[in-house]
């Protein structure tokens, strides 16, 4: 096992180093212009340097990112337990769910923002409407699967439907819960990029847009990795509380 | 052993809905009478219904037409949850918590049933002494084996002292030696534990082993009781030796030959 777990730990580091050495040696060997391609030694020290002129705006897209997903989750699980209990919730709703899971994103920030402005409000509730529906679709599937036999097991000890709910349907789905909440960690971060693109000039996703029209190209990378730092952090939050959880399966 | 515990009266099922294609009748007037501490058998080919019939009667579906007395009350086409805590159902295949523990999964009957305190947690050693897993009080039921998980199915549903047992084909999920070994098993908890018991099965062996009546349910659906058999075999004839005992392999003869002319 702790082999195992060294592989896991060593092998992305390695890809790592071969990944930034081979960029780093490419640009210097091909003398492709900074405001092209910046070298990832020029974008680490652009993340280290101007720190200070980054961190509010990373602040702002962790808040929003957090905030949205963390409404977003009780709403998916919510409604997907009144979907899957009640035939007349699942005919009103499931349409809606379905198109608000295939309908890009970007194309309804604008919307939102005639309706809302560019505060804060508008990014959080981007973020939300990006992942609750992915949250709702997998703990769907999750309590649709829990087999008949379980409910039986409840009724036979003459158990309420709100207790089969709590005792056995609820962790039984657990598992698809929880790759539905992992998904909606990446959406959240996505969606709130997204929303930071389109307007206002708060946030990473904006900082991307404003240094990328003026050239400055390794400050724009700088933004993109941070970027990717929160979602890494949003990605091992979401591990660390589904491992505390779900610990029997491990 | 002559207070009848259940009477069983016309019981009908049907699933789907009425006047539409989809509509199985599946149970047709069965009425049975159980006797308190008595091991009632039920022999039937595979989807004839036992399943139904044990589950109404277990409380989990109610029945189409009829009624069910329990303990000389009538409650009609379905028994209430509150009455349900006198009962014990151990399913086809296992139905355990995969998150809880053996003793976990015994626990949580006695959650359920808001039963609390000290001679509880004994209760759930007893059981699993019983049979034959206190050794395997922390384990996950994925890390029994088949016949393990049956036994703890069987403690589940023992633990919280109903006074009815129903087993759903408790082995049948199981190789033939562990069937023969759990049988034997079963038939010293019912010994053991004075419970009125009702048991499915398909194997005729299992049921001259343990029944003191069995009814053969017929083939055809809507199923109804097409024999009921007394097995009069002393109880003191009743163990690994019973192969011998003359009683038994004339009863086998007479109910295999029901069996194989209702194919
Ligand atoms: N919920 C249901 N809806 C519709 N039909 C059902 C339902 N449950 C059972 N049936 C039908 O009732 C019949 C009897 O099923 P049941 O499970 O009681 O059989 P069984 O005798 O227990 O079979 P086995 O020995 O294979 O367990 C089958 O034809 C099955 O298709
Ligand atoms: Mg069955």
């Amino acid at each position: 096992m702790t082999k195992k777990r060294i592989e896991s730990f060593i092998a992305p580091i390695i890809m790592f180093l071969l990944i930034f050495t081979g960029w780093e040696i490419i640009v210097r060997a091909l003398k492709i212009p900074k405001w092209l391609l910046p070298m990832p030694s020029q974008i680490f020290k652009s993340m280290i340097v101007n720190f200070p002129a980054f961190w509010p705006h990373i602040l702002v897209t962790i808040e929003t990112v957090l905030l949205g997903f963390i409404i977003a989750v009780p709403i998916g699980i919510l409604l997907a337990s009144l979907i899957t209990s009640f035939k007349v919730v699942n005919a009103a709703l499931s349409p809606y769910v379905t198109f608000l899971v295939m309908v890009p994103l970007i194309s309804l920030v604008p919307l939102l923002m005639l309706f809302m402005g560019y505060g804060m409000n508008v990014r959080v509730v981007t973020v939300i409407i990006q992942s609750f529906a992915v949250v709702n679709m997998n703990a769907c599937t999750g309590f649709n699967n829990v087999p008949i036999m379980r409910q039986e097991l409840m009724q036979s000890l003459g158990a309420s439907r709100l207790q089969s709910y709590r005792r056995v349907i609820l962790p039984t789905a657990a598992s698809d819960i929880f790759t539905g909440v992992r998904l909606a960690g990446i959406f959240a971060t996505t969606g709130c990029i997204s929303a930071e693109y389109v307007g206002g000039n708060m946030g990473l996703g904006s900082q991307i847009i404003k240094y990328s029209q003026f050239l400055k190209t390794t400050e724009s990378f700088a933004c993109i990795f941070y970027v990717t730092i929160v979602g890494l952090m949003m990605y091992w939050l979401i591990s660390f509380a589904q491992k505390k959880i779900i610990s029997w399966k491990i | 052993m002559e207070n009848k515990i259940f009477r069983i009266n016309r019981i009908s099922k049907s699933f789907g809905s009425e006047n539409s294609d989809s509509k199985v009748e599946v149970i047709k007037e069965i009425s049975m009478e159980i006797l308190e501490k008595e091991f009632v058998v039920i022999l039937g080919n595979s989807g004839c219904g036992k399943s139904t019939f044990l589950k109404i009667l277990g409380g989990i579906l109610p029945a189409s037409s009829g009624n069910i007395e329990f303990n000389g009350k009538d409650y009609g086409q379905e028994i209430p949850r509150d009455v349900l805590k006198k009962f014990g159902f151990v399913f086809q295949n296992n139905n355990l918590l995969q998150w809880r523990t053996t003793e976990g999964n015994l626990r949580f009957m006695l959650e359920m049933m808001h039963l609390k305190g000290e001679q509880w947690t004994a209760r759930i050693d007893e059981m699993l002494d019983i049979v034959g897993l206190k050794a395997y009080k922390k384990e996950y039921p994925h890390e029994l084996s088949g016949g393990m998980r049956q036994r703890v199915g069987i403690a589940r549903a023992l633990v919280h002292n109903p006074d009815v047992l129903i087993l759903d084909q408790p082995l049948g999920a199981l190789d033939a030696i562990t069937r023969k070994m759990l049988s034997y098993e079963i038939l010293n908890i019912w010994k053991k534990t004075q419970k009125t018991v009702v048991m499915v099965t398909n194997n005729v062996d299992e049921a001259l082993l343990l029944a003191n009546r069995i009814f053969v349910l017929s083939p055809v659906l809507p199923t109804t009781i097409s024999h009921e058999i007394q097995v009069n075999i002393p109880i003191t004839a009743r163990d690994e030796n019973i192969y011998e005992n003359q009683r038994f392999n004339e009863l086998r003869e007479m109910i295999n030959d029901i069996v194989r002319s209702t194919i």
